[in-house]
């Protein structure tokens, strides 16, 4: 049913994570070591049916009953709005149109680095700043791998242009994390400063305190002695480019805000004297693209609030685990192929191309700098989101 | 399908026409002549009595691009919803604003277009794209409506050119690199910002004078001018190498702006909001206007183009590629928060929110220092009308700059009311120059057109194209230039009495000089070794700008153009 475009020799771009790999040889995916970029190419791409209530029906029919929903409706919520940029523009614009709410399926964790942005602001970095002068890397509540697979092997376990592999160190503060990515000895050995979710305010707080030079006067904080929280400041301070890493998601506890502030408020405290970043790292389901692209076109930046709304738009382009959140209401989805429905039969689904699999598309990094093309690997009659969600307006 | 603009005044520097009534003829988007008799008008309007100009051409504004998304972001409060006014988005044609419209210093990419066009500007281009992020700002020029657009890409802190540079490499190998970046980055032309500053601001050097070295690389600012500025030349881009003088902002800095002139040795280069960089050490605060020295030198040097970076009282936000003045600037944030960032081993960024007040010493120097400037260079076709938009105020407030350059009485009248300390630190009322409409059109548009090499916009003569711009004449100029009565957009009439009145598409101007694909061997393996994307990936293609069906790419050079679609 589909036949490949991508010729052998060339790459393709991996949207599965926020860090955008795009080296991906799609001959040798066996050869890749990330397995979510393995469950993503090895997605089939059914030219399944839209659905009204379950029942196959055509395209149009599936986009009338849509546009039906939406005129009766006066304040959708348009939600997950797992896609690119090209497709975000449409849903934008169908937003507009139907006084309709946006909120990305990662808002909850997009916010904590929000308000933090919106409060004092921040000094960060990006991913080829890292693998060239990063000698001090420092993981703050995450082991990185389990959202960025790749982000050690490609970043940090690698030679840069002022820096070498053995130079540099590698220290968590949180849980031991999985060592498996990495090659270099060194780097193996990195030091794990073990602190529990609970504690993370307090670490943070006191090594930021430390790094401004403000004494402090208890043995240990966080479960983490002073010794070690001093070792760590003067590790900082004596970096001549030290990474603060941090991932939103992993920060899932009330008033995670503060504790990011703290780490980047220790990253301008660092840069005083010496030079240092900070890198959010986390990142998929296009919430990068989303954000900035509804920035521009609308001059806020997308948050966490939910408006009252009487139906709901569920875009997920890209995981098809990821259902759709159970509601009363009305509910459209606009869907990977793959997506499964357990918990409810939705109202409307259609089926959407996959950027980067089923049809081009264009994304924006992690880390934010950075805007890749997705290119489109074979040939299918998935619609695009951008021409379902025109159609639909243009019924409206 | 004619339309005939009929007895209007023209005041176009590019015919020499200054206040000339004359008919213009339109067809297929483009002056024509005055067709035979037998040829059908299907349009008349009647400008007895009406000033026509070319549209304007803003040729440095912060439209597209990271920056502005940053403050855009982290500024929530530039946008309350109060100020907004809410209007039917999807009915453009019955309005001129958006459900989120703004007049502030970060409007959305839709607002940025209305508002310009508005003013009756029918181009901007964004003076820094980085490299690594030229695919953002095309996106989000390419969700800018009216208006054409274009942008510099910035070279000169990316560790690419600086191994070049640092190895000897021959002028050659230079010339190519940056004709690649041109090509790559679908950019019109090349900007420097801190010259080796933002790159040594990562080795931890907090300052960087023109013949310091970079730490690292062990060149100096001056040695990055001279190649980049004659890169520039020898690949016969029309606009000339686009400088962000090294110390902006620090008192004093007038002298590395007089050298600055001479680091090209005569090859043509561009001083961007030399406001920023006219700054002496005079008086007791230690901060002075230099403003005479500086536009002395100018007029003396005449391979050297300025705009100003006018600043105007109020709230806006400084963004700016360079980040190692940045970083400095943060301390004086208002509110209190800012964004530095290093970027990718290509550059840098810095965002930071700023309140220019009227009664703060140097805030109301720097008002009248820019001023000073303006009414000091001697050469309209050398310098202008820029407030750097946002960081010296938003480009909104453009009509009331007009009208302190043309109004000398308004000008003294606003200067009596600064921070008396700074009035008496500025020679700002014995400057009697009033800017006639002849100059105005020269510095903001047959000027601006001319740097950039858009040979058919910028002017009325037969061959432009149809971006124009028609005023009822008031004596005060800032309600005339606020409100046109009509603007056409390639021959099509796209606001009427200030108001959009229908939605259209620019097209992106950009300039692609002939290049050794040589270069590639050398980018591929350092892509390869040093990079976190490969290069192709790195290249933005022409479909990208256009696959919508919205954009349109046109390829400039000094004899000809042509149009990619």
């Amino acid at each position: 049913m589909t036949k490949p475009m991508i010729s052998p020799a060339s790459t393709a771009t991996c949207p599965a994570c926020g860090l955008l790999c795009d080296d991906i040889n799609l001959s040798q995916l066996n050869n890749n070591t990330c397995a979510k970029s393995i469950a993503f190419f090895g997605q089939k791409s059914v030219n399944a049916s839209p659905q009204i209530a379950g029942k196959p029906v055509t395209l149009a029919q599936a986009i009338a009953k849509a546009a039906e929903i939406l005129k009766k409706s006066k304040q959708p919520l348009l939600s997950g709005l797992s896609t690119d940029v090209t497709g975000f523009r449409a849903v934008f614009d169908l937003a507009q149109k139907t006084h309709g709410s946006l909120k990305h399926m990662n808002a909850a964790s997009a916010q904590r680095n929000l308000n933090v942005l919106q409060s004092t602001g921040w000094q960060t970095t990006t991913l080829t700043e890292v693998k060239n002068r990063a000698d001090v890397i420092v993981c703050i509540g995450t082991d990185v791998v389990s959202h960025n697979p790749r982000f050690f092997e490609r970043n940090v376990d690698c030679d840069g242009m002022f820096i070498s592999a053995k130079n540099r160190q590698l220290i968590f503060v949180g849980n031991a994390p999985n060592n498996d990515h990495i090659k270099s000895n060194a780097l193996k050995a990195s030091w794990v400063l073990p602190c529990r979710a609970d504690d993370f305010p307090s670490a943070t707080g006191a090594l930021r305190a430390l790094v401004q030079n403000k004494p402090l006067n208890t043995p240990n904080i966080g479960g983490i002695s002073l010794a070690d929280l001093t070792t760590l400041a003067d590790k900082l301070k004596q970096a001549k480019y030290a990474v603060m890493v941090w991932i939103a998601k992993d920060l899932d506890f009330k008033f995670a805000d503060l504790t990011i502030q703290n780490i980047t408020q220790t990253v301008a405290a660092l840069n005083e004297t010496t030079r240092a970043g900070g890198l959010a790292l986390g990142g998929s389901d296009g919430d990068t693209s989303a954000n900035y692209a509804n920035t521009w076109l609308s001059g806020y930046a997308l948050n966490d609030s939910e408006a009252t709304h009487d139906a709901v738009v569920y875009i997920n382009s890209f995981s098809p685990s990821k259902a759709a959140p159970k509601t009363n209401l009305p509910l459209i989805v606009l869907g990977n192929c793959n997506l499964q429905f357990a918990d409810q039969i939705p109202d409307v689904f259609i089926p959407i191309a996959t950027p980067g699999l089923d049809c081009s598309g264009t994304l924006f990094r992690v880390d934010s700098s950075v805007v890749l093309p997705l290119k489109k690997l074979h040939e299918n009659e998935l619609p695009l989101l951008a021409d379902v969600a025109k159609q639909i307006e243009a019924l409206l | 399908m004619i339309t005939h603009l009929k007895n209007g005044k023209l005041y176009d520097p590019a015919h020499n026409k200054d206040g000339v009534v004359e008919d213009i003829y339109i067809f297929q988007g483009r002056i024509i002549p005055k067709p035979l008799d037998s040829e059908k008008i299907s349009q008349t309007y009647d400008l007895t009595g009406k000033i026509v100009m070319a549209g304007a051409i803003d040729m440095h504004s912060h439209i597209g691009g990271g920056k502005v998304n940053i403050a855009r972001m982290m500024l929530p409060e530039f946008q309350l919803k109060e100020q907004q006014e809410t209007k039917n988005y999807t009915e453009p044609e019955a309005h001129i604003c958006t459900p989120n419209c703004s007049h502030n210093a970060t409007p959305s990419s839709t607002d940025a277009g209305f508002r310009y066009i508005e003013m009756g500007y029918t181009a901007a281009f964004e003076p820094a794209i980085l490299p690594i992020n030229a695919r953002q700002a095309h996106l989000e020029m390419g969700d800018t409506p009216m208006i054409d657009k274009g942008g510099y890409a910035m070279l000169g802190n990316d560790d690419y050119f600086l191994r070049l540079l640092s190895n000897k490499a021959d002028q050659k190998a230079i010339n190519d690199y940056v004709a690649w970046t041109l090509h790559a980055t679908q950019a019109i032309g090349i900007k420097v910002v801190n010259p080796g500053g933002i790159s040594a601001f990562k080795f931890n050097q907090r300052k960087l004078d023109l013949d310091e070295n970079n730490v690292h690389y062990q060149v100096t600012p001056r040695d990055i001018l001279k190649s980049l500025s004659t890169a520039v030349q020898q690949l016969g881009i029309a606009k000339p190498l686009h400088v962000h003088c090294n110390n902006l902002g620090t008192p004093g800095n007038f002298q590395t702006t007089l050298d600055t002139m001479g680091a090209s040795e005569g090859v043509p280069m561009h001083l961007t909001h030399i406001q920023f960089h006219s700054y002496g050490t005079e008086g007791d605060k230690k901060f002075s206007s230099a403003a005479a020295q500086i536009a002395e030198s100018i007029n003396k040097n005449k391979h050297i183009t300025t705009d100003v970076g006018q600043i105007l009282f109020g709230q806006t936000v400084t963004a700016s590629g360079d980040n190692m003045v940045q970083f400095l600037n943060a301390k004086h944030a208002n509110p209190k928060k800012s964004v530095i960032m290093d970027i990718e081993c290509d550059a840098g960024c810095g965002v930071v929110p700023f309140k220019y007040k009227d009664k703060n010493y140097v805030n109301a120097l720097q008002w009248a220092i820019g001023l000073e400037l303006f009414l000091s260079v001697e050469d309209p076709w050398r310098i202008f009308l820029t407030t750097d938009h946002p960081n010296g105020a938003p480009f909104t407030s453009y009509p009331h700059l007009i009208r302190l350059l043309m109004d000398k009485s308004f000008r003294n009248d606003a200067f009596s009311k600064l921070n008396l300390d700074a009035q008496a630190m500025s020679n700002l009322t014995s400057l009697n120059r009033e800017y006639s409409l002849y100059e105005i059109a020269i510095m903001t548009r047959a000027g601006a057109a001319k740097l950039i090499g858009l040979n058919d916009r910028g002017h009325l003569g037969v061959g432009a194209g149809a971006d124009i711009t028609v005023y009822t004449e008031q004596a005060d100029h800032e309600a005339m230039f606020a409100k046109p009565d009509y603007v056409f957009k390639d021959g099509e009439l796209v606001v009427k009495d200030g108001k959009v009145v229908k939605v259209v598409w620019g097209a992106t101007h950009t300039a692609k000089p002939a290049f050794d694909i040589g270069v590639e061997k050398g980018l591929k393996s350092y892509f390869e070794q040093y990079h976190t994307i490969q290069m192709d990936n790195f290249k933005i293609a022409n479909d990208e700008l256009t696959e919508d069906g919205r954009g349109r790419i046109i390829v400039h050079n000094n004899t000809h153009q042509k149009e990619q679609s």
